[in-house]
């Protein structure tokens, strides 16, 4: 089985924010008013911020202060339990993704509250862009704009993943897990983050894991995540 | 028909000016379609460069049905190898913007108007046919110096077409932002080093960095390739290097190193000098470097027999004791000298320079700043070594063709520049003065300005002088894309395409070795715009004579191509195809070697080019014979004048009115073509370290808003001598107390939707005047912060 798994090297990371515009340029997530932003309702799948602003988040010392924060991926996440319609699930078959069914979704928020990362966001109100700018959305079908009144929510570009796949298909070859990079990962100007599969004990985000420096958020919780972050030094 | 200068006077005799033809026919850029084309939906991938900021990062764009939809870094490209910063990613914003200016444009109201109404569309050959007119009519009277040039960030050949095309017009009014943003840094390095060109460090194999002031990590001109370096270096013990920054604001860069000195604001210079006296009253130095590959170390007598101090007395001199150094700069005498010796000991080590805020100080203490910085590389020898700092090479283009400099051209040129940049010994630019000559007309009227890629009105100090100034102008054309303040004052805007529509070469900085990366359309114009390049050589073929003479080319891509002919190996198909050219990895010139003795010295103008590093300047030294250096506003005397020294900035302000020194900064979201500010999704990450989005702030430390009653978020006035501004104010707990921070770029009163009316422009709080070499005054200025009514 694979196990689709990201190591954030917090060393490495110089809090550039790449990461969370790529995220927007590849998922179409729309840009929220000013003063929906000032509640605290941007849309930014992986959002970088001082961790003194979300003290909770990580309980040890990190050395770092600021953390860049997408989906954790849990293996035992607290949200789909919680969702009424099963519209968030585990994708075990395309390697573990927390996904949601936006046709599903009811706009409940249960899953927004039951997350202890707070990773889930609400469309508030229909996205809207301006129509020029609109013109470089994403096209692929599983980013297309998501409506008012749903959740959505880090992927790690599932779409990605079903490109490559059709593309090593085409090509008469062997899917490799190298082929499968999310957004975030292919722009990280620091290099900090790295990709792939954690069942696989030789791959670099498993020799990565077993790191001295290696700590995931909240682990007590057991909500065991597959993003896995490196403190700093 | 191509017409001689000769001819077209014909036609304009026959026809009067506004009945010029000639053959002009529209061009258009398209993507050269030699991408890859992948199996999927028949998408493509073109290779091009990002120019959202200086760096010159490689880009790859995926392209679906001829719409660009994402753009990537390019894995191939050795500045960014793959990584592509929030500016880059968020550039489609750019391309498909509601606010571009579709087509050429004449303003027919008020100057400054942002309102459609003023500004009414005109036709490339009309707008071509009134400046050929124009450009031929003041040639043909023997006034070719009264057309000038104001360029931002202009690359490769478009630089050079630029100079070119001034040059065998017959004008010296080519004016660069450098004084706005790096000349210090390069001033710096030809008065020591001897080679006038911002400096590459090979960051990947440095052990410990001293950061004097640079927001490396985040706004150091070649951001992404300092992310790049130290990043690297940053893979686990025992490999991990040690950054350290000397900073009053505690950056992102300050988060990100291993520790962060506080220092007092202005006295790097004192902290640098400080180390170096640790260093040489320690013999910690290079010995042998010093003794072999430097000149002025010690004292020494000149040709006639005159006793001149050297640098080791200087910092060994009661000046630099270490208790008044930890005095003036706040930073403990014992932290000084630790990392004095962790610097020395620690080698490779390298001190870094800030590219722009702290170093244009408005006086003389920036260059002397830098200066000593610079002598700390040389004092461990770390210069052309691995881990040190290199020389940033060029590629070996094909030789431009010869031209005749007529007479009109040889007394043009002869005319002093407009900037006042030959009054001063070292200015080479001095690009906020351009506002105040055109006030006054002296030494003379310019006819005909040109715009390129800048923003004075917003961006030079005193910028309001600008746009007044502006009117006393003949034809302003700005080859702007945005309606920014600047543009607003034009007479005709002629918009370029954005960096995705057009070509150009973008030489690589930052890395030693020479290449530079292909930037082509990723998209065919999507608007009635033209490349500048081709306008230039469609005016420069309308004059004919020696301007077509000095460029024979009827469209920029064909220069282009026969420049890039020159090239060893290079192949137009595999540029396209790879979007870069060059040859890694650098090769060291050995000291003493026959590059070394080439190098180093290469650009004194007076100095000999002997290999040496000078601690005490001889090319400054000549630079300022018959000059009195307090007439430069330096306030050292004697032999000091040629050594790296503190000077304490003076500053605007009375301390007891103006209690903050106002530091304005750069983020990382922002770039520095302002397009930037006007990206919705740059606006919402603004100011993340503060939490604040679509919004400016100023920073102050929370004692000093607790005692002053003010909150967070409450809004406030910041005012200097100068003028003041309404923000919003932000606490933050690390900082120098007597430090008020405002981000660089917001507080637009123009340039698009998302930009205009949103936080504070700190240039608009600061001296219209100039420091050493030209260079504008950033950072002395003192300001008060009181609370604002609603």
């Amino acid at each position: 089985m694979t196990r689709w798994g990201m190591v954030i090297d917090l060393d490495k990371c110089v809090a550039c924010q790449a990461c969370t515009v790529a995220c927007r340029m590849e998922n179409n997530t729309p840009v929220v008013s000013p003063e929906e932003s000032e509640l605290g309702r941007s849309i930014l799948w992986n959002e970088v911020f001082p961790l003194e602003s979300h003290a909770e988040l990580a309980a040890e010392d990190t050395g770092a202060d600021f953390l860049t924060r997408p989906c954790q991926h849990c293996d035992n996440p607290p949200c789909i339990k919680v969702c009424p319609v099963q519209a968030t699930y585990k994708s075990d078959e395309t390697g573990g993704q927390v996904l949601q069914r936006y046709e599903r979704c009811i706009g409940c928020r249960f899953c927004t509250v039951a997350c202890p990362y707070g990773v889930r966001y609400f469309n508030w109100y229909a996205p809207e862009w301006n129509p020029e700018i609109a013109r470089h959305l994403n096209p692929d079908e599983e980013v297309s704009p998501r409506a008012r009144g749903i959740v959505e929510k880090c992927t790690f570009c599932i779409q990605r993943l079903h490109k490559a796949e059709q593309l090593a298909e085409e090509e008469g070859r062997e899917f490799r897990a190298s082929d499968y990079q999310p957004a975030c990962v292919q722009t990280c100007t620091g290099k900090a983050r790295f990709f792939g599969d954690l069942d696989d004990p030789d791959s670099l985000v498993s020799q990565l894991a077993r790191s001295r420096r290696a700590f995931r958020l909240l682990e007590e919780l057991g909500t065991r995540p597959k993003v896995i972050y490196l403190k700093e030094g | 028909m191509k017409l001689s200068r000769r001819n077209m006077l014909k036609v304009m005799a026959a026809t009067g000016a506004g009945g010029l033809t000639f053959g002009w026919k529209a061009f258009v850029d398209r993507p050269a379609g030699l991408a890859r084309a992948t199996a999927l939906r028949g998408e493509t991938r073109i290779m091009s460069v990002c120019q959202a900021c200086p760096s010159g990062c490689g880009i790859q764009a995926r392209v679906v049905d001829g719409v660009a939809v994402k753009l990537e870094g390019s894995p191939i490209h050795p500045i960014n190898q793959g990584a592509l910063c929030p500016k880059g990613q968020a550039a489609l914003e750019m391309l498909y913007h509601p606010d571009r200016i579709p087509g050429p444009l004449r303003r027919v109201g008020p100057p400054g108007s942002i309102n459609p109404a003023d500004w009414e569309p005109i036709s490339w050959r009309e707008a071509i046919t009134e400046i050929a007119g124009r450009l031929a009519s003041l040639r043909e009277a023997g006034e070719p110096h009264r057309l000038a040039f104001a360029l931002g960030e202009t690359k490769g050949q478009m630089n050079d077409l630029f100079e070119r095309f001034a040059a065998a017009y017959g004008t010296p009014n080519v004016i660069r932002y450098d004084s706005l943003s790096h000349q210090l840094v390069k001033t710096a390095h030809l008065l020591t080093l001897g080679v006038n060109a911002l400096p590459a460090y090979d960051l990947e194999n440095t052990r410990y960095i001293l950061n004097f002031g640079g927001s490396l990590l985040e706004a150091g001109r070649f951001t992404q390739r300092y992310i790049g370096g130290i990043s690297y270096t940053r893979r686990g013990q025992p490999n991990r290097s040690r950054m350290i920054t000397i900073d009053p604001r505690y950056s992102v860069t300050a988060a990100k190193s291993d520790e962060w000195i506080a220092i007092n604001p202005g006295t790097d210079a004192m902290l640098a000098m400080g180390i170096a006296r640790f260093i040489v009253g320690n013999k910690l130095y290079d010995e042998e470097f010093v003794r072999e590959y430097t000149m002025g170390f010690d004292d020494f007598d000149d040709e006639n027999g005159v006793r001149h101090m050297g640098f080791r007395s200087l910092v060994l001199s009661e000046a630099y004791d270490l208790d008044r150094v930890a005095e003036i700069t706040g930073v403990e005498s014992t932290t000084i000298a630790r990392l004095a010796g962790e610097f020395a000991q620690n080698r490779p080590a390298i001190a870094t320079l800030p590219i722009r805020g702290g170093l244009h100080t408005g006086d003389a203490n920036g260059l002397y700043t830098a200066m000593a910085i610079t002598a700390l590389n040389a004092l461990v020898g770390n210069i052309e070594q691995p881990g040190g700092l290199l020389l940033q090479h060029e590629p070996a283009f094909a030789p431009w063709p010869e031209y005749f400099v007529d007479d009109i051209a040889a007394e043009g040129l002869a005319q002093p520049r407009i900037d006042g940049a030959d009054n001063d010994p070292l200015a080479e630019h001095v690009l906020q003065n351009l506002g105040a000559n055109l006030n006054t007309g002296e030494p003379y009227a310019i006819d005909t300005l040109f715009l390129y890629h800048v923003n004075p009105a917003y961006v030079a100090p005193g910028g309001q002088r600008f746009t007044d100034a502006l009117e006393n102008v003949g034809l302003v054309v700005d080859f702007s894309s945005f309606m920014t303040e600047t543009a607003a004052h034009a007479d005709l805007i002629l918009p370029d395409h954005t960096f995705m529509e057009r070509w150009q070469d973008v030489p690589w900085e930052g890395l030693g070795f020479a290449g530079f990366g292909l930037s082509q359309p990723v998209v065919t114009p999507l608007h009635d715009t033209q490349h500048t390049g081709d306008i230039l050589l469609i005016l420069a073929s309308a004059l004919g004579g020696p301007v077509r003479q000095a460029l024979p080319y009827d469209r920029f891509t064909d220069l282009l191509q026969y420049r890039i002919g020159g090239l060893e190996d290079a192949d137009w198909e595999t540029l396209i195809r790879l979007g870069k050219w060059g040859h890694g990895p650098y090769t060291f010139a050995g000291r003493g070697s026959e590059e070394w003795q080439y190098i180093v010295g290469r650009d004194r103008r007076d100095a000999y080019r002997d290999g040496r590093f000078d601690f005490w300047s001889r090319e400054l030294y000549y630079r300022l014979s018959g000059i009195n250096p307090a007439d430069l506003g330096i306030k050292a005397t004697g032999d000091e004048v040629m050594l790296p020294h503190y000077e304490p900035i003076t500053y605007h302000g009375d301390e007891d009115e103006y209690p903050f020194i106002l530091n304005s900064f750069q983020l990382m979201a922002l770039g520095e073509p302002e397009y930037t500010s006007n990206l919705p999704t740059l606006q919402e990450i603004i100011g993340m370290h503060v939490g604040v989005r679509w919004d400016g702030w100023v920073e102050m430390h929370a004692e000093e808003a607790a005692r002053r009653g003010l909150a967070d978020n409450d809004r406030v006035w910041v005012e200097s001598p100068f003028g003041r501004v309404k923000t919003r104010l932000k606490i933050v707990h690390s900082n120098h107390p007597e430090v008020v921070n405002i981000p660089d770029g917001q507080g637009h009163t123009a340039n698009g939707r998302y930009a205009n009316g949103r936080g504070a422009n700190p240039n608009a709080l600061l001296p219209p005047e100039s420091g050493l070499a030209g260079t504008a005054a950033f950072s002395n200025t003192r300001v008060k912060v009181y609370k604002a009514e609603e």
